[in-house]
């Protein structure tokens, strides 16, 4: 079987602080690592390639330092990795990411047909969670979002049952291959290295793409393929708050004044009003 | 202005003032931003000049002056009269579950409301399902001029290529020019096959949305980069304009059930592919108590500094006093003092009660996105600089243990004398 | 999957990468195995480089590329009491024309990737966010590689460096260093204080590109042995502070509180003011001088840098002695493998080269150096503090004549500090350094 695993490359945001004096971004020299929820979907790509023999691609699009990412993957077990990097795929929005990485992946199917392509749920930097059901919408796979587990992998009938989270709950569903898994952080956990692979991706060369590779249409690459644009950026508006009762001294006082202040308001007095009315 | 080679003015970044966010890099046409050393830096050779990392950089650390605007593909009464005379009106994505509208539906149809009036336009439901014609009057009592219906047995539950193809059918039928979709899993899983199929904009997660006067765009603004910064997105040049909004962002509109609406009814064009098959559906067994907080009108929630086994019986009687139930932030949830489903934030759940009391909780970026909307935030802490007060409407500085029991007190006085 | 390798070198900070530069330069299979997730995320000091032992290694540095933030072209001491100081500085245009990069301050996270990378390109194999949880040994006790924390994490190689740093678990471990006593160990706190370059330029009265370091001593140590540094760097301040461990242990001084009072110092805050405090990190220095020295090689190792704690205490030298001792290592083992005899008495031909140069020498010229600050406390209390009454007495202009003034110094020194026993002071002092 072939199995193909996109990977981002993304800044590490769980590391960014916000100067609450400043309301701005504290800079501490942010990172960048792998989509931690694309490293999950390498862990069941992986599983699957060990349960199921065959092969394990990875991809990512990016700068070419997003090769680090691929390499990441490779000492983890992947047996291929391309990087797609051009001029042309910068600035893409959700829709030409989706239609790079599809292109990319036709590409490889026509050496070896794909059966199971595994992506995170979503990347921490935009949490847009689009380009996996962008990927199975273009290609025409099934598509299983917020996948939590993977129940059965049927090879002989080409279907695969997996839990996926819904609304209110979990459901069991089962679907045709090929398909295309976005997996929550859940399923699994991403298995460290061992040293001599890590040793072998150190070695390994990383393939990377342009846009004539993947045959793509420069209308539908990179920025001018991407029907959003981002028209201004900025940090939360900074709020000020209401006013602060000083407690450490006498609280009684200052519970007091809180609870004066509050049933100022008419509306939050009426509220409390009900529930003791009740 | 620096010059390059190619006699391009380019732009340059003051290190001193990047804060490192990246999103210059994400958003250079080029690719000639890289980071180095924690801070951007722009490849002057590679540099076209365009001024997009100038506009989105959030604290003004582009060093660039701007010529011209970018070049406009299309001019704008161009794209105004290419909208108007193809696309029109807002729509909603009706999502419905066993026959019932959700939530989030009903509040984007007050939204939808406000933006059709700024466009002098009528709002439109899409509503796919088996048996959903109720859900179809209700979304009119809601606020629909017209709701489109698509009712099948096929779309009984939700399967994500049936429910793709019927939604980009009726949007290519019926063209409006916004389509708004709850930012639910089934909500997320259908959009970006929708938009992917239309090849439109879709963005995702918004929290705010409002027309721009000169273009009649919609602008969608979401939390980005880990809710740390926010982002205004437009898509000019692609109808429908589409976006997931979050749930409790927008207030659910007054029902009036004499509105008049019309129904239209289409017909599936089933796909032809092999279909996935629903096994089972295995409803949230909660570890704790099956407690859905963001139901409750009040919530007193306890954070990192009122992390304790002792404190919780104090929380639930203040709880108790208020209407409400005990909620708490991420690290009592880690601490082990309480189930997952009680946690309000990004990893946790949104809330918007009307009264929110922050116990102990010091107001990470991560906390504030779950509660933000709450109507009357109350905050208790010890620590005067703690963030939560930056969004408390009332603040009380001071050790919980000595504040909450005077609390109780003060408010079983004033319940007594009512 | 198992490969072996000619050298494992368990650290890439500049000891271990100056000794894997040189070996992958002459072809020999080197991997140097780092526990940060890249080289120099977990590096740390002031940040100060020397070119002339950089350039024994990459003799291109500068058209390499090598980040560095300012090159050095004035050394300032400063004496400080509480309340003020003296200053004696030291500049030269040498520092820019004829020998210019003589020393420079660098950011220790970009250097560290970028030395590595020279490393790399030269063929070395720089494995990262790995730890090295002990070491193999054959039926003879013989170093023969290295055992680390991943899966299948067993490294085989002919010789081991051991450059992971003064604070290593390893050594701990294993034995091959005696634990560092408290006393032939600094701690020292450092906080990057970021401010426009053109700022740094005015207050410090340079050029862009140029920069100043500044070593203080005095009262700021709150009465340890200690020292603190400023350094500057493009658009930051390295601002350091640091004391003897023992001095720590028994004052109880937090270093982080010494850190912030050093930073209202009158002579500090000017240079500090509205800057942005970007970092903070506590580390290890090894102040032991030669006495500390362990054993830096036995069968199938070899110690380098910082780990084998050479370091000059009172010159602040450290990278210089780490670079140099990793390319001595480097070349020994590349004759090591020539005659194929990794024991301790072929490779004791890297403490031959150490002796043979300035590292062993200055260290030796110094030896009593450390001994000389521990039982000198009153450098860091009664001098600056009467150093500074004298300079201010004389300097006051009050219509006091200065012979009276003079009288009154006199009498307030002797109250202080027996003429005898500051006799003695210089005395020794000069005889721990001469």
């Amino acid at each position: 079987m072939h199995f193909i695993c996109c990977i981002k490359q993304v800044p590490d945001t769980s590391k960014v602080k916000i100067d609450p004096e400043t309301n701005t971004l504290i800079r501490s020299g942010v990172e960048s690592i792998a989509n931690p929820y694309d490293m999950v979907a390498l862990e069941a790509a992986l599983t699957l390639k060990d349960t199921c023999g065959g092969k394990l691609t990875v991809l990512s699009m990016g700068p070419p330092q997003a090769e680090q990412v691929l390499r990441e993957a490779i000492s983890c077990g992947a047996d291929e990795a391309i990087l797609l990097s051009d001029r042309a795929f910068a600035g893409a929005d959700t829709l030409a990411t989706s239609y790079a990485l599809t292109r990319a992946i036709e590409k490889l199917a026509q050496k070896t047909p794909v059966d199971i392509v595994c992506c995170g749920k979503q990347a921490i930097d935009g949490d847009t969670a689009q380009v996996g059901p962008g990927i199975a919408t273009r290609l025409g796979y099934t598509q299983f979002t917020y996948v939590t587990e993977i129940k059965e992998i049927d090879t002989v009938n080409a279907r695969i049952t997996v839990k996926r989270k819904v609304e209110g709950g979990s459901e069991i569903i089962r679907g045709p291959l090929p398909c295309v898994l976005t997996v929550e952080l859940e399923l699994a956990k991403p298995r460290r290295a061992s040293l001599p692979r890590l040793i072998h991706s150190l070695k390994s060369e990383i393939g990377v793409w342009n846009a004539e590779a993947i045959h793509g249409d420069n209308q539908k690459l990179g920025l001018k393929g991407s029907p959003t644009w981002v028209k201004k950026i900025f940090s939360p508006p900074f709020k000020e708050g209401g006013p602060r009762f000083d407690a450490r001294e006498n609280p009684r006082q200052a519970v007091e004044d809180c609870l004066k202040t509050l049933l100022a308001d008419e509306t939050f007095a009426f509220h409390l009003l009900k529930q003791w009315g009740q | 202005m620096p010059k390059n080679s190619k006699g391009i003015e380019v732009a340059k970044i003051l290190p001193e003032k990047c804060i490192g966010c990246q999103i210059c890099v994400a958003e250079c046409p080029v690719g000639a931003i890289e980071m180095s050393n924690g801070a951007a830096v722009i490849d002057p050779e590679v540099c076209i000049g365009c001024g997009k990392c100038f506009e989105v950089c959030p604290v003004e650390a582009v060093k660039f002056e701007k010529k011209r605007s970018p070049k406009k593909i299309r001019k704008p009464e161009e794209v105004a009269q290419y909208a108007r005379d193809n696309y029109r009106g807002v729509a909603v994505f009706i999502e419905s579950f066993n026959g019932q509208g959700a939530t989030v539906s009903w509040e984007l149809i007050g939204k939808a409301r406000q933006l059709a009036e700024k466009l002098n336009t009528r709002v439109i439901g899409f509503l796919l399902g088996y048996e959903v014609n109720d859900s179809a009057r209700e979304a009119i009592a809601y606020g629909c001029d017209e709701v489109h219906v698509i009712d099948d047995p096929l779309l009984r539950t939700y399967i994500s290529k049936p429910y793709g193809k019927a939604l980009t059918d009726l949007c290519k039928k019926v063209k409006p020019e916004i389509f708004l979709i709850g930012a639910t899993p089934l909500g997320r899983d259908l959009a970006g096959i929708v938009a992917t199929n239309l090849e439109t904009g879709l963005t995702a997660d918004c929290t705010g949305l409002d027309i721009e006067e000169e273009k009649n765009l919609l602008l969608m603004t979401r939390p980005t980069f880990g809710g740390n910064i926010m982002a205004t997105i437009f898509c000019e040049h692609h109808r429908p304009q589409m976006s997931t909004v979050r749930p409790r962002v927008f207030k659910t509109p007054e029902k009036n059930p004499a509105r008049n609406g019309n129904i239209y009814c289409h017909v599936l064009e089933p796909p032809h592919d092999k279909l996935p098959e629903l096994i089972d559906f295995i409803k949230d067994v909660v570890s704790g108590d099956g407690v859905d907080i963001s139901r409750f009108p009040a919530l007193v929630v306890a954070g990192k500094g009122a992390c304790d086994l002792e404190t919780m019986p104090l929380l639930e009687e203040l709880a108790n006093l208020v209407g409400g139930i005990v909620a708490c932030s991420r690290p009592v949830v880690e601490a082990g003092l309480m189930p997952y489903d009680r946690q309000v934030g990004q990893t946790g759940k949104t809330v918007a009660p009307k009264l929110y009391l922050g116990i102990g909780v010091s107001g990470a970026v991560q906390h504030l996105v779950g509660m933000q909307g709450s109507e009357k935030i109350i905050a208790v802490n010890a620590d005067p600089k703690a963030p939560i007060f930056n969004v408390a409407d009332v603040g009380i500085i001071g050790d919980y243990k000595k504040v909450v029991p005077v609390l109780i007190e003060e408010l079983k006085k004033r319940k007594l004398r009512n | 999957m198992q490969e072996n390798y000619d050298v494992a070198i368990v650290g890439a900070g500049p000891a271990g990468i100056s000794a894997a530069c040189v070996l992958a330069g002459k072809g020999i299979k080197t991997i140097v195995v780092e526990r940060g997730e890249y080289p120099g995320a977990k590096n740390i000091s002031g940040g100060v480089l020397y070119g002339h032992d950089l350039a024994a290694i990459i003799p291109d540095f500068v058209e390499k590329k090598c980040p560095v933030e300012r090159n050095i072209i004035e050394s300032r001491l400063w004496f400080l009491s509480k309340s003020g100081g003296y200053s004696l500085s030291f500049r030269d245009r040498a520092f820019y024309e004829k020998q210019a990069f003589n020393a420079f301050t660098v950011g220790r996270a970009r250097f560290d990737r970028w030395f590595a990378e020279q490393a790399r390109a030269k063929g070395a194999l720089v494995v990262c966010s790995t730890v090295v949880t002990d070491l193999l040994r054959d039926s003879n006790n013989r170093v023969i590689g290295v055992t680390t924390d991943r899966p299948e994490g067993d490294l085989k190689a002919r010789v081991v460096v051991l450059a992971d740093g003064i604070n290593s678990p390893l050594a701990a471990k294993t034995g091959f260093r005696p634990e560092p006593k408290p006393s032939h160990i600094a701690l020292a706190v450092k906080e990057v204080i970021e401010l426009p370059e053109e700022i740094i330029n005015e207050r410090f009265n340079t050029e862009t590109g140029h920069g100043v370091t500044i070593e203080i001593i005095g009262e700021i140590t709150q009465g340890m042995d200690g020292i603190a540094v400023i350094y500057t760097n493009k658009n930051s301040l390295s601002v350091c502070i640091g004391a003897n461990l023992s001095d720590f242990m028994e004052s109880k001084v937090k270093p982080y509180e010494m850190l912030e009072e050093f930073k209202q110092h009158p002579l500090v805050a000017p240079l500090i003011k509205d800057g942005q405090a970007k970092e903070y990190m506590a580390h290890w220095i090894a102040e032991g001088g030669y006495e500390a020295i362990p054993q830096l090689c036995g069968d199938g190792y070899l110690i380098a840098g910082d780990s084998g704690m050479l370091f000059n205490a009172l010159h602040r030298e450290g990278s210089n002695m780490a670079m140099t001792s990793g390319r001595f290592a480097a070349e020994t083992i590349a004759e090591a493998l020539d005659k194929g005899d990794f024991s301790r008495k072929t490779l004791a031909g890297y403490v031959a080269r150490l002796q043979n140069s300035y590292v062993i020498k200055d260290l030796k010229k110094y030896r009593r150096f450390n001994a000389f600050r521990l039982q000198h406390h009153e450098l860091f209390t009664t001098l600056p503090r009467l150093g500074s009454f004298a300079a201010q007495q004389m300097l006051t202009v009050d219509g006091v004549p200065k012979k009276e003034k003079q009288k009154a110094i006199c009498k307030k020194f002797r109250k202080e500090i027996s003429w005898g026993s500051l006799i003695r002071l210089l005395w020794t002092g000069w005889r721990s350094v001469k």
